[in-house]
Formats: structure tokens, sequence, C-alpha cells
């Protein structure tokens, strides 16, 4: 006879294995809710804004790019604004109902206007301020893998309609349960038993949160039970409000691109951008109407299906008392007015973020970006990016028509710099910028061609006893012996000698040879050092071909440099990000302005004069000289061999923009300095029409006449004379006699007589 | 014509150089005292970091909008919060790029981080602005030479 079990044992057995079992589960379920609730919800992606604008009482303004601003921040034009986020304009008067920023409070405020500057701001009850902060604009984030988005709020953030909106709507005993209604399930149950399948849910807000945090949309009755006992868990864990505010933080209300809204915060921005507070009763109605299904009740998608939905928790707050009648009929006449889908939505400005993502790895590790929320607060100026994206692209779209279908694999690269703190306002790195891909801004290693020239003629005009602007240059045939038997010989773009020439006219002729013979004789570590101050880091070859620019370097090494010169011989590095923030919104890292002085400011004020001719007589002549003074512009054209590069850079106002178009493989273009960089570079510059800058003081700099050939005094009535600057006590003495009855004779008598009569004075007070 | 006109100046400039030297000889003492009082502030500017910073605090802006960045930063500054002055400086220096004001406070701040280098270089961009006063100047000096 073989030992039986009896029945009873073995179903006490099987009952204390089940109870191991489901022990087991709840107990892997119940890791899960602490381990998510406590972790992986709070994960928030860095965000990255743009600069925000200040507009001040007396202070410059551009209103042409204050309208585009407000178009790019999804302001709305309206008659009469009474809600954030709509503004109205008429001649010379701006009325912006702001949405609020920082400090900065929501509201209506009045600018008053003439020509480019702001005359008066105003609040809505009349009362003159002097400063009003415009929102900086959201260009995107540092995303987890699974692009999950949100903002989180904490529970004083969250309105109290929005709360009574959604418990009346998704759970009206929230409350009173333990996280799961029996009333509601059986309310399901019976209504699905008579569809014969699973049509409705009975979940409530902590059942929905179980749903969200662990598990798929599929409906099934083992996933349901799952769900309830996470839901049992929740409630075991964590306070209501906490569930709440969970939920409110994490539900799922959009897709954008790749990117996932989660959360209420986000959804207003996302859908309405505003914060949560300055909502209305029928937009957070839409909202939490969304919840039933994010995709089908999509306003941008599906705008009837959102309005008819909106209106069915109208209904339903009215029902429960939490609206009038009469509340409920003027929501329900409202239109649905989301913003379009540009404004704070994916990333934007590829090429700038490439940049971002650079400088903030250097400083974060790549899992602390994309979970402790951070803000990173870039110097990004959308106007200026926005139009350098544009310009880039008509100006290939340009020069493929003129030159033809060779062009057509063109490639470009753009930067615009805040000269005087090197904050970095736009980069674009392709001739296609709205994609991500090879940024030449940072990656291109190209020969400079003639940009490498105002370094060599600088570190000339620093040796101010040797050189002046007037100093003779030799630009005739040059041979420099490189090994036994061959010789550099290098070539005026001209294929022509220009024998001897001022120095400020080799400049601005970009003369090679008169550049090769200077650099030569000034010898490469004076020319290295010059570099060094300039900030160039990278290490300098020393062949003779360097001084007409044969050196390669990215486009923002270039311009690095030629922040110097702009902003009178003070180095600043340049940056893209002002500041990071925390959650809490206190400072993680700033990239404070920086500065140090590499020259002194006179034999910058000399080379940029000469920059300056590029403009009026040199290679990117073309402006009237009205507009020459506004912008106080200066420049310089480069092309490297066989034309394989074409370069720009110059200021204009308070900017500094380089550009810069060429093949990836090298292969030569039909374009100089002139005719392709040139031009992106005035498309550009015409579009955002740079406010004037002023110029530095310099008591030691004295300008008088010379001739514009020979580099000898003239006066204002010869013919060629050019007003040119020197360091006092440099100056040319001596006027030829061929200009004696042109020139400055009648000035030098003038001079002599102020002389005599200092020197009786003297006397006299002796 | 030339030689009466050229005499006639000469006269003039005897007549008010004699009024200029009279004036001059009856304020002597006191300009002394002026003088003495304006070399020891000069003095306590260049060995006492605290006067110095508390002359650069009275130096106002020339726009209401950048005096209240001013204010913000400086209260900042006081509190030693020099981080936060800092940023409120740079936000000030983008409304308006021509304020010594900035500059000046700029230069001390750099100074307390003890970045000696970067204050001498933010007097001396300070001192390329068009409207300073001499006092101001005087200031920027300072640090420019430090």
């Amino acid at each position: 006879m073989k030992n039986r079990i009896p029945v009873k044992s073995a179903l006490l057995i099987l009952l204390i294995l089940l109870s191991v079992f489901a022990i087991a589960v709840v107990a892997v379920i119940d890791q899960r809710v602490t381990s998510k609730l406590d972790g992986v919800l709070w994960t928030v992606p860095a965000k990255i804004y743009s600069r925000s604008l200040e507009i001040a009482e007396g202070g410059k303004i551009n209103v042409s790019n204050l309208l585009k601003e407000l178009k790019l921040l999804s302001y709305e034009e309206n008659d009469s604004p009474i809600n954030p986020g709509q503004f109205y304009y008429k001649k010379d008067n701006i009325k912006i109902f702001l949405r609020g920023y920082k400090k900065q409070n929501s509201g209506l405020y009045e600018i008053n206007f003439e020509g480019n500057k702001v005359e008066s701001l105003r609040r809505q009850d009349g009362i003159r301020i002097d400063l009003i902060t415009l929102e900086p604009m959201a260009i995107g984030g540092m995303y987890p893998s699974h692009m999950e988005d949100r903002l989180l709020l904490d529970w004083p953030q969250v309105p109290e309609s929005l709360v009574k909106i959604l418990l009346a709507v998704e759970d009206q005993g929230f409350f009173d349960h333990y996280g799961i209604s029996l009333k509601s399930i059986s309310r399901a149950f019976y209504k699905n038993v008579q569809a014969a399948n699973i049509e409705q849910g009975g979940s409530t807000i902590t059942q929905q949160l179980a749903k969200n945090l662990f598990f798929t949309s599929e409906q099934t009755i083992k996933r349901k039970l799952v769900e309830a006992v996470a839901a049992l868990l929740i409630e075991f864990h964590y306070s209501k409000q906490e569930i709440l505010l969970a939920y409110i933080n994490d539900v799922y209300l959009a897709q954008s691109g790749t990117r996932s809204i989660h959360g209420f915060g986000l959804g207003a921005q996302h859908f309405f951008g505003s914060s949560l507070n300055n909502l209305d009763t029928h937009q957070l109605s839409l909202l939490v109407g969304m919840l039933k299904g994010p995709s089908v009740y999509n306003p941008r998608r599906n705008p009837k299906n959102a309005l008819n939905r909106r209106n069915t928790v109208l209904g339903v707050l009215r029902r429960d008392g939490l609206i009038n009648e009469q509340n409920y009929l003027d929501f329900k006449a409202r239109p649905i007015k989301i913003i379009k889908p540009s404004y704070r939505s994916e990333t934007k400005y590829p090429a700038f973020h490439d940049l971002v993502r650079i400088e903030l790895r250097n400083n974060f590790e790549e899992d602390k970006l994309r979970s402790e929320g951070l803000s990173v607060y870039t110097n990004i100026d959308p106007i200026f990016q926005e139009s350098l994206e544009n310009n880039i692209v008509a100006t290939k779209k340009k020069l493929v028509k003129k030159y033809g279908k060779r062009l057509d694999d063109l490639e470009g690269a753009a930067i615009v710099v805040d000269i005087q703190n090197g904050e970095i306002k736009a980069v674009v790195g392709s001739t296609n910028p709205y994609q991500f891909g090879f940024n030449r801004s940072l990656n291109a290693i190209r020969p400079i061609g003639s940009l490498v020239k105002p370094f060599v003629y600088l570190s000339a005009l620093e040796k101010y006893q040797q050189y002046n602007l007037t100093t003779i240059l030799d630009d005739s045939l040059l041979s420099v012996p490189v090994t036994n038997n061959s010789f550099w010989e290098p070539n005026n773009f001209d294929k022509k000698y220009h024998g001897n020439v001022p120095l400020h006219k080799a400049l601005w002729q970009s003369y090679n040879i008169a550049s090769a013979r200077l650099g030569i004789e000034l010898g490469f570590d004076s020319i290295n050092k010059t570099f060094q101050s300039l900030g160039i880091e990278k290490e300098v070859p020393r062949y003779p071909s360097l001084y007409v620019g044969s050196f390669e370097m990215s486009p923002l090494d270039v311009i690095q440099a030629y922040q110097t010169i702009a902003s009178d011989g003070f180095y600043s590095p340049l940056r893209s990000i002002r500041e990071i923030t925390d959650l809490d919104g206190e400072s993680a890292l700033s990239y404070p302005y920086r500065i140090e002085q590499r020259f002194r400011p006179e034999p910058i004020h000399l080379i940029k004069f000469a920059m300056q001719q590029t403009f009026t007589k040199g290679t990117a002549r073309g402006y009237k000289q009205k507009t020459i003074d506004k912008w106080n512009v200066g420049g310089k054209t480069g092309t490297s061999d066989d034309q394989r590069d074409s370069w720009f850079v110059g200021y204009a106002g308070d900017y500094l923009v380089l550009t810069w178009l060429g093949f990836d493989d090298n292969r030569s273009t039909p374009l100089t300095g002139r005719t392709g960089a040139l031009e992106l570079w005035k498309s550009f510059i015409e579009d955002v029409d740079p406010n004037s800058s002023t110029k530095p003081v310099l008591p030691r700099i004295k300008y008088v006449w010379t001739d514009i050939n020979d580099g000898n005094l003239s006066g204002p009535r010869c013919k060629n004379s050019i007003y040119t600057p020197f360091i006092i006590g440099t100056e040319p003495k001596n006027i030829p006699d061929v200009r004696r009855k042109c020139g400055s004779a009648s000035e030098e008598e003038a001079s002599s007589v102020v002389k005599k009569l200092k020197q009786v004075f003297e006397k006299i007070k002796e | 014509m030339k030689k009466i006109k050229l005499i006639s100046l000469i006269l003039t400039i005897i007549i008010v150089s004699s009024c200029t030297t009279t004036s001059k000889q009856v304020k002597t003492s006191n300009s002394k005292i002026e003088l003495d009082l304006f070399s020891s502030s000069v003095d306590q500017l260049l060995t006492n970091e605290n006067f110095l910073k508390s002359e650069i605090l009275k130096i106002n802006a020339s726009k209401p909008s950048i005096q209240r960045i001013l204010n913000e930063s400086d209260s900042h500054w006081l509190k030693g919060n020099l981080k936060k002055a800092n940023s409120e400086l740079e936000r000030a220096l983008r409304i308006s790029k021509n304020e010594s004001s900035v500059f000046l406070r700029l230069a001390h701040i750099r100074l307390e981080q003890g970045l000696n280098l970067e204050s001498g270089s933010f007097a001396a961009r300070g001192l390329l602005i068009s409207d300073v006063s001499s006092w101001e100047r005087l200031l920027l000096n300072v640090y420019a030479k430090d």
C-alpha cells in the first residue's frame, strides 16, 4: 500500500504554495510601485531655452524683429488683447498681454516707440515702468531613450479648478475608495457583459496611474487584476494628494514627433503655450477631455472630436454644479484656440543644439541631463537663428540659379556672435539647416584664405614705431626658396603685381604678395604671438604660405579670433549657454562673461579702419556710406586656393558674423569670398538690420588726410585722399609738393598760428 | 588785416589770463585743502578696498531701467552672492552696452573673486566709453592699473 496524502493536506499545501506565490507576486508589484513612483516618474529631461528678450525704456528696439519674436512665441494678434499670449500693433505702439516669466508678471503692457527707440513702457493701469521681459522660447531638450517629456508641478502650482474637473470626469469617488472602486467595476462589468466584450473600464485615478506606470493599454482580465493590486499598494504607500499629483504629472496627453507629452504642466505649454495657472475652465476641460483618448481627441489632429469632447466635459461640470448655466453656455461658445506646433515642440535649431550639447557634456553626465529636470538658458536669439537658417537656404538657391547645378552639393556654415561679451546668438552648420547632421561650423576644418591677413597686419601695427597704416609694402614678385630647387611664389587673385602700396590698401584689396612679404618680414614668432593673443589655440605651421591663409581652422575658431578684434582687443571666450538651473530654479552652473585685454585698443582701431575700407573701397564694396556709418561695419573676404572655400567675416552694429561656403569633398567652386559667403552675410545683416554701436573713445588716435596710393600726407580737397587714423606721433608730417595746393597746407598754416599763440601765452604767464 | 586780428586776440588773451591768475591767488588756501582731501581720498581708493567698494556703489546708471537692475545686483552683492550680482550686471550690459557704472561693479566683483587680470580688463573696457565722468574715469583707473 502506498502512502496517500490526505486530500485535506494536499489542499493545505496547495493553499500555502498559492499564498507564497501570491505574496511573491504582490512583493514584486510592490517593489515596482515604490521604485517607479519614487524614481522614474520624477525623471525630467533637461530643457533648453533661448535668451529672453528684455525691452527697456530709452533702449533700442527693432520693431520688425519684436513682431517676429511675438509670432515665434505664438502670441496672437488681437484688437483688444485681454488674455495672456495676445498683442495688438499699430504705428509706434504695441500692446502685449505678457504670459509672465520669473519676476515678470503676466498682464497687459504698452510699448510706445519712436524710430528704433523705446519712448515709454506702461502697465495696464497707465503707470510708467522701465523694463519688461518676454518669456524665453523652449528650443528643445535632452530627452531619455523613452522620449518621455514632462514639466513637474508641485501641489501649489496645480489649479484647484483642474482638480475639480479631473475628479468630476475621471473619478468622483477618489477620496472615498482605496484604489479600486467596486461600484465603478460592477457598472463596467455589467456594460461589458451586455456587450460581450471589454468596452468600458471601471478604473479609478489610482488604477490609471498604476496602468500608466507599468502596463500597456492592452485590456485583459489578468492585467486588470495586477493593476488592481498595484492600485491598492499605491494607496497603501502614498497619500491621496501625492497620488493625484503623480497622476497630474505623469498622465500621457499627446505625441509630438518622437517625443511624448506627459502631464498637465507640459500639456498646457504644448497646446496653449502657457503655464497651467493661466488656463481658463474651457481650456482645462479640453485637456481633461483628452484623457479618454489622447489621439482621438487631439485638438490638432481631430479638432471636431476635441470640441465635442470638451463640451461633454463642460456638461459634466454643469451637471455637478461646478459651473452655472451661463458659464456653461459661455465656455461652450468658445472656439478651441491652440498654438502652432512649432512653438515649444521638437528640438529646434539643430546646429545650435549641437553646440549646447557639447558644452553641457563637458560639465554634466548624460544621465543627469536626461533625468534631473535642469533648465538650460542659452544665448540663442531665435530671430537671428531663424534668419540665418532661412538665408543660408535662400543664398544657396540664388547661387545655384546663377552658377547652375554644379552647386547642388554646396555646403555652408555661419555663426553670429555678440561682439562685446562673446555670446553666440545663432549657428548653422549646413545648407540644410533644419536637420541634424555634420555641423560644419564646429567640425569643418578648412584653409582660411585671406581671413588670415588682418592677423598678420595687426602684428605689424602692434609695432607702431615701425608700421602704420601708410607704411609702404612691396607687392612685386616674391620668390621664397622652400627646398633646394623649389621656390614658393605667391600670386595675387588678379594675377598682377601692384608695386608699392600703403599697408591699409594692401589689406582691403587683399594683395597676397604684399601680405606674404610683410609676414616674412615680421617673422613667424611675432605672428604666432598674435595668433595666440587672438585666441587661436591650435598649433600654427611654420610655412610662408601661412601668411596668405593656407592655415586650416574651423569657422568657430576663426570667429573667436575675430571677436577679439571686433571688441577692440578684448578677448572673451565664446559661449552658447548663460546659466543652468535645477528643478528648484537654483543656479546649478553659470557661464559668466569673461574678458581679457589682449591688445591695446589703438592698433585694433587701425586694423578696424582698414577692415571698414573693405566695405567702402575694397572687396565688400557696394553699401552706401550712410549704411556703413550706421552699422559701423567692417570685414574681410577670404578665398582659398582654387576657390575651394568662400569666406566672409564682418561686424555690423553689436554683432560679428562669419559665413563659409564650399564643398565637403574640397573641390573647386566658382565662388570667391565676395561672390559667395559675402552674399550670405549681406542677406542676414540686411534682414536683422542691427542697431548701430557706439565707437570707443581713443584720445591717442589722430586722423589726417593721406593719399590712397602713395600713403603720403594729402588733404580733403585732393584727389584719392583718405582720412586715415594714426597713433599720435606716428602720422606722416610732410606734404609732397604736388599736393601743396589741394592738401593740408591751409590746415598746417592754421596749426602753426595756434602754436605761435600758445608760445606767446606761455611767455605772458611766465 | 590779419595782423590787427592777431594783435586783438593776443590782447584778449592777456586780459583773460590776468583775471584767472588773480582769482587763482585768492582761492589758494581753499583749493589746497580741497586738493589735500582729494589726495587722501585717492590714497584711500588705492589702499582701502571697502572704501573703494562704497564709492563704486554710489555710482548710478544713466538709465532708470539699468539702475533698477543695478539695485538688484547691489543687493545680491552686499549679501555676498557674487554669482547672482554678476548675472544681473550681465543682464544690464545686454540692454545697454556702454554703462561705466556696470563695468566698475564688474571690475570690483572680479577683484573680490581674486580675478585681478579680469578686473583690470573690465576697467580698461569701461575706459573706452565716451561719456564717462572724470571721477568714474579715476575709479576705473584704480582697477585698470592694478
